[in-house]
């Protein structure tokens, strides 16, 4: 088993619970203000979120692509998959920072 | 100036008491206190977004301490329209 996508659902299941926090701010704020730029928050997390379970979905679950993922993808291609979840990470924890304040 | 406001306000977590708290200073200027006690909220949670506010140049402050005074700032006063329009959707 590849460590690089080990860490590679990791970093999707950490996404996927600080999209969660997100969506619940910015779902209750949307219902209290019932502004579009609230709507638009919420929405964009929405999508952030379907993003990240399809991504999981194909590496952990799908028949044919998760084999691809495990096994058959090089090394180099897990990494760069990797650094681009990396920074989605850490893009999402600054965002969590500022929003649940 | 008009993003910081819709976030401060509409994106974060404590947004909607921010803007009771704001609404209440344009009535009159409080301190942390008297803000509490107007609002039904905790002390040290006015704190915190009193000093969110004066972070981000929503509010000033004159006094120090214990006693000191909140009142809107001159660039949220410009911006005032906006934080109108955010407040008015709140309800």
């Amino acid at each position: 088993m590849a460590i690089w996508i080990d860490a590679l659902r990791l970093t999707i299941g950490v996404n996927l619970l600080l999209i969660l926090g997100l969506l619940s701010v910015w779902g209750q704020n949307y219902l209290q203000f019932r502004s579009k730029h609230t709507l638009g928050l919420f929405v964009f997390g929405l999508m952030l979120f379907s993003e990240n379970l399809l991504a999981l979905y194909f590496f952990l679950f799908d028949p044919v692509l998760h084999v691809w993922f495990s096994a058959d993808m090089p090394m180099i291609a897990q990494r760069a998959i990797m650094l681009i979840r990396v920074f989605e990470t850490i893009a999402l924890v600054f965002l969590t920072w500022i929003t649940w304040d | 100036m008009e993003g910081v406001l819709w976030y401060v306000f509409t994106g974060t977590r404590g947004g909607p008491n921010r803007v009771r708290i704001v609404r209440t200073l344009r009535e009159r200027p409080r301190n942390a206190n008297q803000l509490a006690e107007d609002l039904n909220l905790d002390y040290k949670t006015v704190r915190h977004h009193l000093d969110v506010l004066l972070e981000n140049n929503i509010l000033d402050c004159g006094g120090d301490g214990y006693g000191a005074i909140y009142l809107i700032s001159d660039q949220a006063g410009q911006h005032w329209e906006t934080i109108e329009q955010i407040s008015e959707q709140m309800g």
